[in-house]
């Protein structure tokens, strides 16, 4: 069972006006919004705690990539990345991912990618997304188009990873002549590729047949997560193979306090910033971005996704965080992470407006006194079986 | 006659005019395109807007079949048409019709469209100008006024009021609340996210043609601009800029109407193009 750290990275200084005057915290939120002077300390302070997780024993750290909004301030998540390979030792660095349509010629992220693998002596974990609408907005890059490029980018990508160079590369989006990235990267074949999905079969069947691993998108009720791995499980299965654990990713916000009742007055109103500011608009879907069935399919579901939630209790009933007592959530994890079958958790500490300081408490507390508990009743669970530990 | 059935309300005319067409499906070069015709007369194309109006044998095509041979084609990708995945462009939607018109063995005809099929009649017309014995376009992006840019449907799309408001004029109005109703059922959400992405496939990174500007100048044939003065979709002044290089074209503008002339000042918009066209 292996845990990373992620880090979205939010705004956390929108103004009290913003629900009256702002529809949106992406793609057309003004940007006079952001102050570069109170984002260079945010910067410094968000570097400092991911390189924290490193010292406290995480598996890994995690970044991703948005656009013009607020709610993740990496429209370059390789250059996070970059300075994290100079600021930690021993962790996995997860790019999770870089959006692949984004990026005209693809091979940016051929030769990033590389870059981040070299410079970290072979720590990169490779994701690639198809991005999240609102980028589709922000890039101005047809969505109608957004599953055939991505597919593209990415078999180009890993074919310049793995074929000698230089070749000629010839499909429907792109046509380069001279397809030969310097630097190469360091892990063999190439890095470990997670694609995040948000739970559409077309994803998940695609990731099962090309054995890399799925990493699922939070804000979604735990029912669905159950539903999503189940049929992981299957889609694996029918590609001829049984799924590895360390091929599921589960995505949720944990808080560790002393106690319950402290962790959740600690971090209930930053959860609400989010939930109620930053996601604000994250649903914005262009046409074409998903095929007719799945559009109305999301629609029809949307009620159990966390930006329509309004209560704890719901937030609660749904799993959509884990908040409490390091007894509290070392039980919850446990037990979710048996009953998803996953091997990988991706717990996001800092949410919204919680402070730099209630952010490290709970990764001391969830490092210290949860995971290792976590992991070695995994390990007895794993030796009982009589199964060999790597 | 058609004064009589002004009288009656839209469905009930729409189902009177329904006699009028007929529906088949016609193989272009491996693209399944669905096409009404009706009348007898000169060739006489429309070509459909976003709104895929299209699907139906609607009054205004009745009333044009009265002096001509109908056809209105079902571009690929909307409604039960095929094909979708040979179209990128516009350009793409050109070559599709002229396709569908050899196909037809349309030599000559009378072209026309609203909106999107405005746009795409005049990328056909640029092309193949002899084969373009009248053109008419009402409301028709694809050139780029600086001074009123385009609104971006795709931010408000959702919102079926503010869609109204685009379309209509008077977004009260019987027509409008028809043609916008305040809820969708499952079917038209689907149709409505169908046309949405074709559309979205032609115009997402560039709402308009760059070169079609210096092109218009190849078509010759008599033209009619027909806008409606109160266009919150494609302002007026888009028809000003086809105008600009089209010196010989007609120039009509229907007082008190919207984007969807067709929809909004029915009578008027059918009188024009008649007698534009006849």
């Amino acid at each position: 069972m292996q845990y990373y750290f992620f880090h979205l990275m939010s705004w956390p200084y929108l103004p009290a006006d913003f629900d009256a005057t702002c529809d949106s915290a992406w793609v057309w939120l003004p940007n006079h919004l952001y102050d570069p002077e109170k984002g260079a300390d945010l910067y410094q302070n968000y570097i400092d705690t991911l390189a924290y997780a490193d010292q406290l024993g995480f598996d890994g750290i995690c970044v991703n990539e948005h656009h013009q909004n607020a709610y993740g301030l990496m429209p370059s998540p390789n250059l996070i990345a970059a300075a994290l390979t100079q600021r930690t030792q021993r962790c996995k660095i997860v790019v999770i991912g870089n959006a692949l349509p984004m990026y005209n010629p693809p091979l940016r992220v051929a030769e990033e990618f590389a870059m981040l693998d070299v410079m970290s002596r072979g720590r990169l974990v490779a994701g690639m997304v198809i991005g999240g609408g609102p980028e589709y907005y922000s890039y101005q890059v047809n969505p109608t188009h957004a599953r055939e490029r991505f597919r593209e980018a990415l078999d180009l990508i890993v074919k310049a990873w793995t074929t000698p160079g230089p070749f000629l590369w010839n499909s429907k989006h792109y046509f380069f002549r001279y397809v030969n990235p310097w630097p190469r990267p360091l892990q063999q074949p190439h890095p470990p590729i997670w694609i995040p999905g948000a739970g559409s079969l077309e994803t998940i069947e695609f990731v099962a047949q090309r054995r890399y691993a799925y990493m699922g998108i939070p804000y979604f009720h735990i029912t669905t997560f159950q539903r999503v791995f189940d049929l992981f499980r299957e889609a694996c299965g029918k590609a001829g193979y049984e799924a590895s654990p360390q091929q599921m990713g589960w995505g949720v916000p944990i808080y560790v306090a002393e106690t319950d009742a402290q962790a959740r007055r600690e971090f209930e109103p930053h959860f609400w910033y989010f939930v109620r500011k930053l996601m604000k608009n994250i649903s914005l879907a262009p046409p074409g971005y998903t095929s007719p069935r799945s559009a109305l399919a999301i629609l029809k579901n949307r009620g159990t996704f966390l930006a329509e939630k309004h209560t704890w209790d719901e937030v609660e009933e749904g799993v959509y965080a884990i908040v409490g007592s390091p007894d509290t959530v070392r039980q919850m994890l446990d037990h979710y992470r048996k009953k998803l079958g996953v091997g990988v958790v991706l717990t996001g500490c800092q949410t919204g407006t919680l402070a730099h300081e209630l952010a490290r408490k709970s990764m001391e507390l969830l490092a210290r006194e949860v995971l290792p508990h976590v992991r070695s009743a995994q390990e007895a669970e794993v030796r009982r079986q009589g199964a060999v530990i790597r | 006659m058609f004064e009589a059935l002004k009288k009656l309300k839209y469905g009930a005319r729409v189902l009177l005019s329904g006699r009028g067409g007929e529906a088949e499906t016609i193989d272009v070069c491996g693209r399944p395109t669905v096409l009404m015709h009706g009348g007898d007369g000169p060739p006489f194309v429309y070509l459909h807007s976003t709104l895929g109006e299209s699907f139906r044998w609607l009054p205004p095509y009745q009333a044009w079949a009265k002096h001509f041979t109908v056809y209105v084609p079902t571009h690929p990708g909307f409604g039960k048409s095929g094909g979708f995945e040979q179209i990128d462009s516009v350009e793409d939607m050109a070559f599709h019709y002229i396709e569908l018109f050899d196909a037809l063995g349309l030599g000559e005809m009378i072209l026309g469209g609203v909106s999107l099929g405005g746009w795409i009649a005049a990328e056909i017309a640029v092309r193949w100008p002899e084969r373009i014995k009248k053109l008419w376009i009402s409301a028709a992006p694809g050139l780029w006024v600086d001074e009123e840019p385009l609104p971006d449907l795709f931010r408000e799309m959702t919102d079926r009021k503010k869609v109204r408001e685009r379309l209509f004029h008077d977004p009260q109005g019987y027509m409008a609340k028809l043609v916008i109703a305040d809820h969708a059922d499952e079917e038209q959400m689907l149709a409505a996210y169908q046309a949405l992405t074709v559309l979205a496939r032609l115009v997402w990174e560039r709402p308009y043609d760059p070169k079609l500007a210096q092109r218009l100048h190849r078509i010759q044939c008599p033209t009619l601009l027909l806008w409606g003065a109160n266009d919150r979709l494609v302002p007026p002044a888009y028809g000003e800029a086809y105008r600009k290089h089209l010196a010989h074209a007609e120039w009509q503008v229907i007082p008190q109407c919207g984007h969807m002339a067709m929809f909004e000042k029915e009578a008027e918009f059918v009188e024009a193009v008649t007698r534009f066209c006849r």
